[in-house]
């Protein structure tokens, strides 16, 4: 168990060095730089200013020697957009990421799981062939498109506020009336984040409940004269859920994945939408900060998954 | 389930390959006068029955985006100017379909033309990844030691990545503004490279498993070389896979596609995608006035509904676990 | 007129009970107290106005700190400020500025000449290379104070000025008791970055800083020590908070608003959202108001640079006037205002429009539309159809073919695009319109790198001495031909000549004549070509009163004392 925790901990360090390298590397190298940013007519003098304090004017290799360098005394450079070191930035945007994806994670676990055994625990029957359609429908609906259509609805409705993650104007009223705004505001992007994953368990979910209704154990288990829910829920479920733990991992990166739409339709002011923008505009201290944060986000995601796996099947420990 | 799956894709297919004979017009022509104009509704009363005919809109406001009918009728000509049917677009009184866009360029037929670009792009990078994949994943599972060590670490690498981010920030340091076609092979390699290692890693699995199978040892003794064995034994084995597999990527390309160019990493604005179209659609205070803009969003449903239903049964991860 | 002899007595000099007080134009009652909220599009990147010269900082300057003497962004006129009154020499060098008594800066430390004089070697000063510093330099040379005492301010110009005093309008006055130090250590520059904590930036302006929070909004707070009071006496601003709101993407500004989430914008509508908001005015949750006629238009240039030009053969018949006035000729403005901007705009011939009411001349060449005379001023330049493929040539077989680079995302830049191009191969040039993102254009347009292009160049400001980069030859907005140091034609000598003699009149009808002059010489040469100038627009929430609408951005937050809301708690 320790040799495996510590080989994924190496993964995560190598995946994160690994990703924040070559998006250091690849800004440096794209055409154009972020001095384009200061616009068509300003004095020669900044510009210059502006080369060197990114590091522009000297090597790549160097530049990225340089940022490792300072990276392990954990100073990782500023952001030109900002104007200000790049740590906290980042930190907070990604703390409303893992806000956003834990939420949704959440909401498609909760919805997902439930109703998967419930259509999975039964043949035909009306009710679950309607959730077996909305769960396939759904599943067709990638959050570009449902978090274009939520945000239209939202508009159009009042219902919910139609983007951004706190009420301007709610400057400081306190912990608790922030956490109320945020939680607010947050149903919109969770939910067009969850929905697919969601349906993508709920069905999973069903078709393993559907394969182990008819073990022998589980017969053996009816003869017995066990009740129905009792069947469902303390025999079969545990080992239908195996499918779905092992699954959890590739779920996390869905959600990663998916946030970036989401965050910009909904203007989520996360990982997805800092990391587009350092990018469009060269900001190269920043997306290098933007792409560890996110590997490490990342990582965290695949070591749980990982986790649920082993713990779903014992087979993987062998490996 | 399953048939209604294939049914609706083999329709999108056919749309997409028929559209310069379905679109009434052209995808680029734009009709100044008829910025953001609501679908033209096609008519066969007229104090008695008529041929199916137009009334030609007018504007009153651009601003205000209003129209109004003219009472002149232009009937629906068939089979004319290489389309199936169209109105009078040199008359100003153009077939939409489903309304204009905000440059005053019809909906349909450039949904119809986007269809050819992002089911195109979608499917030759599909090809492309599933080639590699199984090349590389044949070549992983025969050879083992090293190699396959190698290759699987790779693959694990990519495949961990969440790929939006990926074809975002490799789309993102090339020059922002390219030429479509130059677009459409940076997408595909783009696309290519992060769908390959789905494909290898359950091809390697299989190889793995038949490598050691009779009929495999068998012709190895009988002199054939890895190459032969690779391509005439193996990986016509993992054929099964590969084109499950395969069905699933395409969905995730052509969201791949729209996700890139909507938030402008992708195709030029004037090039019809199902991606660029949905640009229109950006500035959601507008979405009420002109629904007929999310048109693109209910193709790509459509799409990945189709694909879903196609495999559905086939135990195989549901799509919205993609990459 | 009115508006041109008050500043024309402002500039001269008026006895001391005779300067124009500020207007306040207010509601009868305004409420006080409550907040607004604003959207700005950009990111702080400082709050020192010394450092960034970018809409941003410019508006937080206005917001925070305070300046000697106004412009009104309305009226146009010069206001008095933090100087009450001002006497000035008849050969329009010394100014004597007289402050207002009894002003303190927002952390009570006394406001003084001394102030006055940090700031005015602040902005010069060559170790803080503020861009600020060219748009206040008279005949190149940065100005002289003096301070006899501790309410009086003596500037000397090193030549005699046009604009005179106005040119204050854009001085940051700053606290010498604050930022003394960081001018003598040589790091002003770096002074007040947008990690500064609130309370260490003091001013004079109607609010403070409050809290900036990245990525999400910067708070600020009325200033209690603010020296204007409105009409009834009581201290201004009407506001207890002003929020602004980080909205980088225009249609979210716009829905935000409709929802009624931002009270207002800085910055005007486009065309494509009439719509909504001409709706939300009906229902009465919005307030829609015309600004005028925008005062910049969008341009059209080809790059006139000979060094990089000269081998080029279509050099030889762009760089006629001939070839220019063809193209200006072969556009149908009225079609151009009615696609591009829906309607809403009024065909320009220069680049002073209507809306910049104190320099437009209605007088200068037109060029109606006209094809024919198109076609003829191109055949008398040796441009024609010689093989009928619709593209005219030159005898030596160099077809009129261009490149036009334009930045992407715009609307209006690709509809004016294409607009031209479909007029101009009426009469046979071909105009390929390439759209770049931002930065990828501006590396071209510096370099003189593109055949033609097409974008609005942004005037800082109204008066044509207040843009020396873009008129004289030594510019380097010098669109046509970038940093190009002496003048390559004779026009071009002209137009630095009369504008050199302009910025030194102190006669403002002496001023207009001279620079009427420039405007026809520009539009006989046409170096730049100009379609259409859009009306502008713009809309608040019907809860906000006080507001004073100018043509020039920030449309509303530059009378920011002023606003009121009516539900203040």
């Amino acid at each position: 168990m320790a040799r495996f925790l510590a080989r994924r901990l190496l993964f995560a360090c190598v995946l994160v060095l690994a990703v924040s390298s070559a998006a250091l590397l690849l800004t440096r190298l794209a055409p154009g730089d972020v001095t384009a940013q200061l616009g068509a007519f300003a004095p020669r003098e900044e510009v210059e200013r502006t080369r060197a304090r990114f590091g522009l004017d000297e090597g790549p290799l160097a530049q990225w020697g340089g940022w490792l360098a300072r990276a392990a005394r954990l100073d990782f450079g500023d952001s030109f957009l900002y104007n200000r070191p790049v740590g906290p930035l980042v930190l907070r945007a990604a703390g409303n990421t893992a806000m956003l994806g834990l939420t949704a994670l959440a909401l498609a676990t909760l919805a997902g799981v439930p109703l998967g055994i419930f259509t999975g625990s039964r043949r035909g029957g009306t009710l679950p062939g309607l959730v077996r359609a909305v769960s396939l429908a759904c599943l067709s609906l990638p959050p570009l498109l449902t978090s274009l259509a939520f945000v239209f609805v939202a508009a159009r409705t009042g219902w919910l506020p139609a983007g951004g993650m706190t009420t301007p104007g709610a400057a400081d009223a306190g912990w608790g009336a922030w956490v109320a705004d945020v939680a607010w505001h947050m149903p919109l992007p969770a939910l067009a984040l969850a929905l697919p994953v969601a349906a993508t368990l709920e069905r999973l979910q069903a078709q393993s409940m559907g394969e182990v209704a008819g073990e022998p154990f589980l017969l053996a288990a009816a003869a017995r004269g066990l009740s129905r829910r009792r069947l469902v829920l303390r025999h079969a479920w545990p080992v239908a859920v195996r499918p779905v733990c092992a699954v959890y991992g590739l779920v996390i990166g869905a959600l990663l994945s998916g946030s970036f739409i989401v965050e910009y339709v909904t203007a989520w002011p996360g990982l997805g939408r800092l990391m587009y923008e350092a990018l469009v505009a060269r900001d190269i201290y920043l997306v290098a900060a933007c792409a560890a944060t996110g590997g490490s986000l990342l990582a965290v995601g695949t070591f749980v998954g990982d986790v649920l796996l082993v713990a779903a099947d014992p087979r993987v420990r062998e490996v | 389930m399953r048939r209604a799956g294939w049914v609706l894709l083999a329709l999108v297919a056919l749309a997409a390959a028929g559209a310069p004979w379905l679109a009434p017009n052209p995808p680029d022509v734009r009709f100044d006068d008829l910025l953001y104009a609501p679908p033209t509704p096609v008519r066969v009363l007229d104090g008695g029955l008529r041929a199916p005919f137009v009334r030609p809109l007018r504007v009153v406001s651009r601003v205000e985006r209003r129209f109004e009918e003219a009472d002149r009728r232009v009937p629906l000509r068939w089979l004319t100017g290489g389309t199936l049917v169209t109105a009078a677009p040199d008359d100003g009184a153009p077939l939409l379909v489903l309304g204009a866009d905000g440059y005053g360029r019809d909906i349909f037929s450039r949904l119809l033309y986007g269809a050819r670009t992002t089911i195109g792009l979608a499917l030759l990078a599909t090809v492309l990844a599933s080639l590699a994949g199984a090349l590389v994943g044949g070549a992983a599972g025969y050879a083992g030691g090293w190699l396959d060590g190698v290759l699987s670490r790779l693959s694990e690498l990519v495949l961990v990545l969440p790929g939006v981010y990926v074809a975002l920030a490799l789309r993102a340091v090339l020059p922002l503004v390219l030429p479509a076609p130059v677009i459409f092979a940076v997408l595909l390699g783009i696309f290519a490279l992060l769908g390959w290692p789905i494909v290898a890693r359950g091809v390697r699995a299989i190889v793995l498993a038949e490598r050691e199978r009779d009929y495999v040892l068998a012709a190895r003794a009988a002199g054939a070389g890895p190459v032969r064995l690779l391509a005439v034994h193996l990986l016509p084995a993992a054929g099964g896979h590969v084109a499950a597999q395969a069905t699933l990527l395409l969905p995730a390309f052509i969201l791949a596609e729209a996700t890139l160019s909507y938030v402008g990493l992708g195709f030029p604005a004037t090039t019809p995608t199902w991606g660029t179209m949905l640009q229109d659609a950006a500035n959601v205070a507008l979405l009420g006035d002109a629904p007929w803009t999310l048109v693109p969003a209910v193709a790509i449903f459509v799409v990945v509904l189709g694909v879903n239903l196609a495999v559905q049964g086939s135990g195989r991860a549901p799509v919205q676990l993609d990459r | 007129m009115a508006g041109l002899l008050a500043a024309g007595l402002a500039w001269r000099g008026c006895p001391p009970d005779e300067s124009p007080e500020p207007r306040v134009s207010v509601e009868a009652s305004p409420i006080r107290g409550g907040q607004l909220v604003a959207s700005i599009r950009g990111e702080p990147r400082t709050f020192n106005r010394l450092a960034a010269v970018d809409q941003t900082t410019d508006l937080l300057a206005t917001l925070m700190q305070g300046r000697l003497v106004r412009v009104n962004r309305a009226t146009f006129e010069l206001e008095p400020w933090l100087a009450e009154r001002w006497d000035s020499s008849p050969d329009g060098r010394t100014h004597t500025l007289h402050l207002r008594p009894g002003l303190e800066w927002s952390d009570g430390t006394p406001f003084t000449s001394a102030d006055v004089l940090f700031s005015v070697r602040a902005v010069f000063d060559p170790v803080v290379g503020s861009a600020a510093a060219s748009s206040l330099k008279v005949g190149g040379r940065a100005m002289e104070a003096a301070a006899p005492d501790d309410r009086t301010v003596v500037l000397t110009y090193a030549e005699p000025s046009g604009p005179g005093l106005r040119l204050l309008d854009m001085l940051p006055i700053l606290p010498r008791h604050v930022l003394e130090p960081a001018l003598e250590a040589g790091t002003l520059a770096d002074a007040w970055d947008a990690t500064t904590p609130p309370g260490q930036i003091v001013g004079m302006g109607p609010f403070l800083l409050r809290e900036y929070r990245p990525g999400e909004r910067v708070v600020l707070e009325r200033n209690p020590r603010y020296w204007r009071t409105g009409p009834d006496g009581e201290p201004l601003p009407y506001l207890d908070r002003l929020i602004l709101e980080i909205v980088p993407d225009q249609n979210a500004e716009l829905l935000r608003l409709q929802s009624g989430a931002i009270d207002l914008t800085n910055s005007e509508l486009r065309a494509d959202d009439y719509l909504p908001v001409r709706r939300a005015e009906r229902e009465g949750t919005l307030t829609m108001v015309e600004l005028g006629v925008s005062p910049d238009a969008d341009g059209f240039w080809f790059c006139l640079k000979p060094e990089v030009k000269r081998a080029d053969p279509r050099f030889a018949f762009v760089r006629t006037r001939e070839f220019r006035q063809a193209i200006s000729h072969a556009v149908d403005r009225e079609a151009f205002a009615r696609t591009v901007f829906l309607g809403e705009a009024v065909p320009v011939w220069g680049p002073v429009t209507s809306g910049n009411r104190l320099w437009f001349s209605p007088n200068l060449p037109r060029y109606p539309h006209d094809l024919d005379r198109a076609r003829a001023l191109l055949a008398g330049i040796g441009l024609e159809d010689r093989d009928g493929n619709g593209v005219v040539e030159d005898a030596a077989g160099t077809e009129a073919r261009f490149t036009v680079i334009t930045q992407r995302g715009i609307g209006y830049y690709e509809r004016g695009t294409r607009v031209l191009a479909e007029q101009a191969s009426l009469v046979g040039v071909a105009l390929d319109v390439v759209p770049l993102e931002s930065g990828a254009m501006i590396k071209r347009l510096l370099a003189c790198d593109y055949d033609a292009i097409y974008m609005r160049p942004l005037a800082s400001s109204l008066d044509p001495a207040g843009n020396p980069d873009y008129w004289l030859s030594s510019g380097s907005a010098h669109l046509w031909n970038m940093e190009q140091g002496k003048p390559a034609t004779e026009w071009e000598a002209r137009i630095d000549a009369l504008m050199r003699e302009q910025a030194r009149a102190l006669d403002p009808l002496e001023r207009r004549t001279l620079f009427n002059e420039v405007q026809t010489v520009l539009a006989e040469q046409l170096p730049v070509l100009y379609f259409a100038a859009p009306r502008l627009y713009y809309a608040h929430n019907s809860r906000v009163r006080g507001v004073v609408p100018s043509v020039m951005r920030p449309p509303a937050l530059w009378s920011a004392d002023t606003l009121s809301v009516t539900d203040a708690p």
